[in-house]
């Protein structure tokens, strides 16, 4: 197959702070391959660097064969993206910011374009009558999707596209994004710091922290490394036999509720054990990213950079102290 | 809760206010030691006075002559330019904490809280209150420092400080009118030039004594709030009681401000923004378009100011023609400045006055700059410049919408002279000559638009300050330097010291090819910098 997007060794350096680490990130023609990682890791940059909107301090960048940086005009001829912040001019309204977007990327709005608009704002429910001040972020959001979506590309790029969408919306998106990869063959590159939204579309995916590539493969690679976490009703059920499983881990029981993590891959196993059991109030919640991190890289990958993370993962690991003691 | 608030606008405008206040009372200072050392005696400063009466282009830029002594004749020659700036400090200021907030949402933030909706607009008038009265003690130190006298500098701050807080007013007022602050200060900023001008207007076409050392001004200056402050007559006649108009005129301001704000919710304004079209017009189809788009309001603005300008510079010279006629003494004056010059007086006052739309172009080129940085600060930049457009496609058309908005400020600016000196009657030389006037502000204009261009590519953070600085400083040099007793050679630093000046022998435009030639120098490096820079993001 061939390699869409190919980085070796990619280094970008905002003053003394290291974005960008030695990054290699390789995409496949067709794929919809998701780039997952806690904020600040780097991704936003990256997308940025494949643009050629910033210049990569050090390493190479390869988008359809080219280099971003200097032939970054003639890449945007086939690619169509989505920044991770979105805003809009105040005084244009939806509508014309979108059409001017596309115009920008050469096409005429012929019959079939505004066909496809028309389409796409119903869809996405969004009023393109609106001026651009008037518009919610999950609004603003949905004039650059759209202005992405509506014309043809061999490669998208989608800097965590579903921020700010309701879960009816991100579901429109994720069929469209689906459609783009069926009907025309396009490749997607999508960003995000939620594991389940990428689980649901990506075909591969790379993990990204502290500006390097940490884990990457298929989605069933991935399962491997998460836990799904359960939790049920304590009542009076015996926990004993659960906890002998060898696909159960960190069983613990606090405010009434029993509760462990099951390899992802093996959840089925568990599941014929708490059917014996009669479980009441069962609850199955997908892993995510935070969890993986925290048992895979949680001390060994914790730069000063990332100091946000780090809090956040010092707090579970308060936590999960006080429900052991519990 | 007016404290907590009250604190949060003094550390947010700390620096920006001292510089304000500083620049009004060194300038004060500045002008009493220029005047001084270059108009020592009496008899020197008569026969600058009896020339300025004589010559409304000059009063125009002055203010009200109340006689010969120093004290009077500093309060002449600086008073409107400083009211003029604490103006604009408390246009911006009000807008800046009240409409501006709203804009972006922050009012939600401050107004959910106990504030309520009322406490932001209580505390920005006790903020912009406590800057006047700052402006007025810098003002009155000033004017002391240089030696003047203390009653009457005292008089000459609070006109200065009463003159600002009217405008606090007026800018409180127009945030009640716009959504968008771009929209309020614009409008604002437009009211105090017009204040300025009026005055202008109304004391170059005043009463002027027959020994030519005082004018009673016409009433356009009782319709401006700096008007009023220059009928203080501070030094001369130290009367108070005009300083009642301005504190009238903010109250009025603000007593329309609360019935608004009374009816209106918390982000709306008077002026609505209609619902748009779903689809672009034909004309919306790239980047010197979107430019045109989002700069048109600014430019109709600035072709106002200059159309404004222009019919002020042809009616003044009516005005002229009628006060020539009218008093012997000013005739012969008059005669011999001219035939000093070689060039007629309408000649001269267009030449002077369309320095001053010469800086309202440049100022209409600058925004243009100003919006690049301000679009790749918003993040807007990188959805144009992730479409198939290269950068100096991007930076030249807004470099080119920059060029045509200057061409079209000083059109009008010509046209409204052109309008008023033919509606006059005038048959000067000076009617043909004003479309030549008007292109000879070109070339130094043109500096500012290249100049910030160049910043903006190579410290795009500093584009909006260094912008504004740059013009700031290029009209002190250039255009006040020669009154503030500036060396030649400091003034030459400014773009507007080698504007060409068409006098009846015809244009030298020596100094223009050489400001064109860096202007060009200027865009192209920006041009090709700008290719190897990356795109910001704030």
């Amino acid at each position: 197959m061939d390699t869409v997007i190919q980085t070796v060794d990619l280094h970008k350096n905002f003053g003394r702070v290291r974005a960008l680490d030695g990054l290699d990130l390789e995409v496949r023609s067709g794929e919809i391959h998701g780039f997952l990682g806690p904020n600040g890791a780097g991704k936003s940059t990256t997308l940025r660097i494949l643009l050629g909107l910033a210049r990569a301090s050090s390493g190479s960048a390869t988008v359809l064969g080219r280099n971003p940086w200097t032939d970054a005009v003639e890449l945007h001829r086939r690619v169509a993206s989505v920044p991770g912040d979105v805003n809009i001019w105040p005084n244009l309204t939806g509508g014309e910011t979108i059409d001017l977007l596309s115009r920008l990327r050469g096409s005429t709005l012929d019959r079939a374009y505004k066909e496809r608009k028309r389409h796409l704002s119903e869809i996405f429910d969004f009023d393109p009558s609106k001026r651009g001040r008037a518009y919610s972020k999950g609004n603003r959001q949905k004039v650059a999707l759209i202005a992405a979506l509506v014309t043809d590309a061999e490669l998208y790029l989608f800097d965590e596209p579903t921020s700010g969408l309701d879960p009816l919306m991100e579901a429109v998106f994720t069929r469209e994004v689906r459609r783009v990869t069926r009907e025309n063959g396009a490749t997607v590159l999508l960003s995000s710091h939620i594991l389940s939204e990428v689980e649901q579309l990506a075909d591969r995916v790379s993990i990204i922290r502290s500006g390097k590539i940490v884990d990457g493969g298929t989605l069933d690679a991935l399962r491997h490394l998460t836990r799904t976490e359960i939790s049920f009703a304590q009542d009076s059920v015996d926990t004993h036999a659960l906890a002998t499983l060898s696909q159960v881990h960190d069983l613990t029981v606090t405010d009434g509720r029993v509760k462990f993590g099951a390899d992802s891959d093996r959840v089925h196993e568990v599941l014929p054990l708490l059917g014996n059991l009669g479980v009441k109030g069962l609850l199955v919640s997908p892993p995510s990213l935070e969890e993986l991190f925290l048992r895979h890289y949680g001390d060994t990958v914790a730069p000063a950079a990332e100091a946000a993370d780090d809090g956040d993962s010092h707090h579970r690991r308060h936590r999960a102290a006080a429900q052991t003691g519990a | 809760m007016i404290w907590v608030l009250y604190r949060q606008r003094l550390r947010r405008d700390r620096w920006q206010l001292i510089s304000w206040i500083l620049s009004i009372g060194v300038l004060a200072w500045f002008a009493v030691e220029a005047i001084g050392k270059t108009f020592g005696d009496e008899a020197s400063r008569a026969q600058v006075l009896q020339l300025a009466t004589a010559t409304p282009a000059i009063l125009v830029l002055r203010g009200l002559a109340r006689g010969p002594q120093l004290d009077a004749f500093t309060f002449f020659e600086i008073f409107s330019f400083i009211a003029l700036l604490a103006a604009l400090m408390n246009t911006f200021m009000a807008v800046r904490h009240t409409r501006a907030e709203e804009e972006s949402g922050r009012s939600e933030l401050v107004s959910s809280t106990s504030a309520g909706r009322w406490t932001p607009l209580v505390t920005t008038i006790v903020h912009g209150l406590v800057a006047d009265v700052l402006v007025a003690v810098a003002t009155a130190l000033g004017f002391m420092g240089g030696g003047l006298d203390p009653a009457g500098s005292i008089v000459a701050g609070l006109a200065t400080g009463a003159v600002g807080f009217a405008f606090l007013g007026v800018g409180l007022l127009a945030g009640e009118f716009f959504s968008t602050s771009r929209g309020a200060n614009g409008i604002s900023s437009a009211v105090v030039m017009i204040a300025y001008l009026l005055r202008g207007f109304g004391d170059a076409t005043g009463q002027v004594s027959t020994d030519g050392m005082t004018v009673t001004a016409a009433w356009p200056s009782w319709i401006s709030p700096i008007g009023w402050g220059q009928q203080t007559f501070a030094y001369t006649g130290n009367r108070l009681w005009p300083l009642l108009l301005p504190l009238a005129l903010a109250a009025v301001c603000i007593a329309a401000v609360v019935g608004l704000m009374e009816r209106r919710d918390v982000g709306a304004s008077v002026l609505a923004g209609r619902a748009g079209r779903p689809d672009a017009g034909p004309t919306l189809r790239g980047p010197f378009s979107l430019a045109f788009r989002l700069q048109q309001g600014s430019i109709i603005g600035w072709c106002v100011g200059g159309l404004a300008t222009g019919i002020l510079t042809g009616s003044l010279g009516s005005a002229i023609q009628a006060s020539i006629t009218s008093s012997p003494q000013v005739t012969s004056i008059l005669r011999a400045m001219v035939e000093a010059q070689g060039t007629s007086m309408t000649q001269l006052l267009v030449a002077a006055l369309f320095e001053i739309a010469g800086i309202l172009a440049a100022a209409c080129g600058l925004q243009a700059v100003i919006r690049l940085r301000q679009e790749e600060a918003a993040g807007t930049a990188e959805l144009v410049l992730s479409r198939p457009l290269g950068r100096a496609r991007w930076l030249g058309s807004f470099l080119g919408l920059g060029a045509v908005s200057m061409v079209l400020v000083m059109l009008f600016t010509a046209l409204g002279a052109w309008i008023s000196l033919v509606a006059s009657g005038d048959t000067s030389s000076a009617v043909g000559d004003v479309w030549q006037t008007a292109i000879d502000q070109l070339p130094a204009a043109l500096i500012y638009l290249s100049l910030p261009a160049a910043v903006f590519v190579v410290w795009p953070r500093a584009t909006i300050a260094a912008g504004w600085a740059l013009l700031g400083v290029g009209v002190v040099l250039g255009i006040y330097g020669g009154m503030l007793g500036f060396d030649q050679k400091v003034r030459d630093i400014s773009p507007f010291t080698h504007t060409p000046v068409t006098t009846g022998a015809g244009t030298d435009w020596s100094g223009g090819f050489w400001m064109l030639g860096i202007a060009v120098v200027l865009a192209l490096i920006a041009l090709v910098a700008v290719r190897r820079r990356e795109v910001g993001t704030a």
